[in-house]
């Protein structure tokens, strides 16, 4: 799969489980001690409408001394997975942390919640660190979804990516609408790059 | 020639700090300085040369290049820098008033044997496909390389937009415009890496780390921190790599070998693609090294490990030139995408590494940078290059040796056995002899009877019959004499 067509950035404290999320989706199978090659990246194809989607997973490190350098990771990013640990409390405040700084930097990125773990809880409630109604503020605050995921029995993982897949379409779709819109309004597109240096991009349309 | 100017290309051990004394190191190919002086001192020979003619200018021009042939090694380097010297030239004309001195833009074309590579390949790709197509596209990267030719002197950032405007202008094209209706979406693709090869190698020494941008000043810095970072360890870094293991080791070093490749390549694809295998080896180190999926979290520390090893040279340059010139599609999304992006964190972190990032104090970490002390720890480790290779040659060295050993004790003892084998089997066979004595008997002779010998003569002469006189009693006598 050489085309991509939209990057998904999966962020969050380190061992909270996003490379045991991305290969769970990608290979259907968990694999805790299993040995795999360049699994910090994937692509997948998803079927929207029937229309088909690659998504590339960038898979990103966690640990708090590259805190200053992820935000390279998620520019350009259509969506973002926002993973905590259920039975992790401070992996919450980091993505708390993080959510805030996606909304100021990439506010086009839209984000989604992802506890991890669930299967963890489901054994023995009293390891939950990390309370459901903890959890819906957050992602009310910053219209998010919420998942609660586990990477071992794949509970809600394809919903997840499912998920991701029909709001890139249909932003899409509203994208392109919007720019027709604008297209059929003012003759020719201006986006914000070209809007800057106006009088070049009229030297470049007559020559 | 060559002899009218000192060939100062040539250079000594001793010679390899900047002739100025500001403390880098000097390179041959900038005349014994550092870049930063050499172009201080390019400045002043500008100055210095302005009254001479264009004429002695190329002749000069030439020569360096003779000379600089001599160094193939430094190919790469050298053609960057006598396409510096064009440059300066070049702006040094436009500063004369006289119109016919002003050398033509074509003047400036080198064709080159990789370019020549690409424009036949693409030439046979373009084959395939209908006439009109091949000529619009042709003529489409065409009339980009003139505009590149005629801003070669422009900002970095307005042959980018150029570069951008183009690849986004020519998807689109590609996209709509009815000539491009037939191909599929691979070729177009394919397309479109032939023009972001073709650009970028015909005009690879006006793109990448022109003078106009202040890359090369921040390789320097890189270079000089990494040079002040040597201390820095896997365990520091929070890698898993066992630097121990010989396997290990080979492939850091493979890693290493890539991601100093880069430089060498010259289209941006290309110089991912070194990326993309460095850090495929890295993976691999990072499989052997620990059990368990190798995560962004295991990959980037180990990335930032490798480049502080390789120390890759215009690391700054090859990065701002694929950020510049590639396409965006493929920067932003695929694989290559996400280890560029890992490759620029990685560089990011190394500028602005602190002693939080290291877990050290401020004073370790000032100490350390300083090399007032290094780290308890990095004993353990293979603290440059040089001496790792030492170590593991005098290991092999040692294995040699114990073979050699063991060789000569073989031969001896086969020596010894060959001996004691010659011995039994003497003793053997003295053992036969004297069980079976030999003994040589007389060779039987066939005697002939008739035979005139000397023996014979010693035989009594043979009986002669007696003769009977009486021929009528001779039946009877001579039986009666028989039987008596």
């Amino acid at each position: 799969m050489s085309r991509i067509d939209a990057k998904v950035v999966l962020l969050g404290k380190n061992y909270v489980g996003k490379t045991c999320l991305v290969n769970r989706y990608i290979h259907q199978r968990f694999m805790p001690y299993q040995i795999t090659i360049g699994a910090a990246f994937g692509s997948m194809k998803e079927m929207v409408d029937g229309k088909p989607l690659v998504l590339g997973i960038w898979d990103t490190a966690g640990h708090e001394a590259y805190e200053s350098i992820t935000r390279m990771y998620y520019r350009g990013a259509v969506a973002c997975i926002l993973c905590y640990d259920i039975t992790d409390k401070s992996s919450f405040e980091r993505a708390r942390f993080w959510a805030g700084e996606l909304t100021n930097t990439e506010p086009k990125c839209k984000i989604y919640l992802c506890g991890t773990k669930k299967d963890i809880v489901d054994d023995d409630q009293h390891k939950r660190q990390v309370e459901l109604s903890m959890a819906q503020p957050l992602a009310r605050d910053f219209g998010t979804e919420l998942f609660e995921t586990s990477s071992k029995t794949g509970e809600n993982i394809d919903s997840l990516f499912k998920t991701i897949a029909r709001d890139v379409v249909q932003q899409r779709t509203s994208d392109t609408k919007k720019h027709e819109e604008r297209t059929s309004r003012d003759g020719f597109i201006l986006d914000d790059k070209t809007r800057q240096r106006g009088c070049r991009l009229v030297a470049c349309s007559l020559s | 020639m060559a002899a009218k100017k000192p060939t100062k290309l040539h250079i000594e051990a001793s010679e390899l700090l900047c002739k100025n004394g500001c403390g880098f190191y000097g390179n041959q190919l900038w005349q014994g300085y550092c870049s930063l002086c050499y172009r201080e001192e390019c400045q002043r020979a500008k100055v210095a040369q302005q009254e001479q003619d264009s004429k002695k200018m190329m002749k000069k021009q030439a020569e360096d290049a003779d000379k600089a042939s001599l160094f193939s090694k430094f190919a790469e380097k050298k053609t960057q820098h006598i396409n510096k010297r064009a440059h300066t030239l070049k702006s040094m004309f436009k500063k004369t008033p006289t119109k016919e001195s002003v050398p033509e833009p074509r003047a400036k074309r080198q064709v080159n044997k990789e370019t020549q590579q690409i424009k036949a390949d693409l030439m046979d790709y373009l084959k395939q496909f209908k006439r009109p197509t091949a000529e619009d596209f042709v003529k489409i990267v065409q009339e980009l390389v003139d505009k590149l030719y005629q801003n070669a002197d422009a900002p970095v950032e307005d042959l980018t937009d150029l570069v951008q405007d183009f690849y986004i202008k020519l998807g689109k094209r590609m996209d709509s415009h009815s000539l491009y209706k037939d191909l599929s979406s691979e070729d177009i693709d394919t397309l479109l890496d032939y023009a972001e090869k073709y650009i970028t190698v015909k005009m690879y020494t006006s793109l990448f780390c022109p003078a106009t941008c202040d890359d090369e000043q921040k390789d320097l810095q890189m270079q000089t921190q990494i040079r002040s970072l040597h201390w820095v360890t896997g365990q520091q870094l929070d890698t898993m790599i066992n630097e121990h293991e010989t396997e290990v080791r080979t492939l850091v070093d493979q890693a290493i070998t890539e991601i100093i490749e880069v430089n060498s390549k010259k289209a941006p694809q290309d110089k991912l693609s070194c990326i993309v295998r460095c850090s495929k080896h890295i993976f691999e180190i990072i499989r052997q090294s620990k059990e368990g999926p190798a995560c962004a979290d295991d990959f980037l520390p180990a990335l930032i490990y490798t480049v502080l090893k390789a120390n890759p040279p215009l690391l700054q340059s090859n990065i701002q030139f694929i950020t510049r010139f590639s396409c965006p599609s493929r920067l932003m999304k695929g694989e290559a995408g996400y280890i560029f992006t890992n490759l620029c964190c990685a560089v990011q972190f190394i500028e602005n590494i602190t002693h939080e990032s290291l877990a050290l104090t401020q004073h370790e970490f000032d100490r350390y940078m300083s090399g007032e002390a290094i780290p308890p720890q990095s004993g353990n480790e293979y603290m440059c290059e040089g001496l790792r290779l030492m170590y593991d040659n005098l290991k092999t060295l040692a294995e040699l040796r114990q073979r050699q050993e063991k060789v000569m004790a073989e031969a001896l003892q086969l020596q010894q056995e060959m001996k004691d084998f010659k011995e039994n089997f003497k003793q053997e066979v003295q053992n036969v002899l004297i069980r079976m004595p030999l003994t040589i008997k007389p060779r039987k002779m066939k005697v002939n009877l008739d035979d005139d010998s000397e023996s014979l003569d010693l035989l009594p002469s043979p009986l002669l019959p007696l003769t009977v006189d009486n021929v009528g009693m001779d039946t009877r006598n001579t039986r009666v004499r028989l039987f008596h």
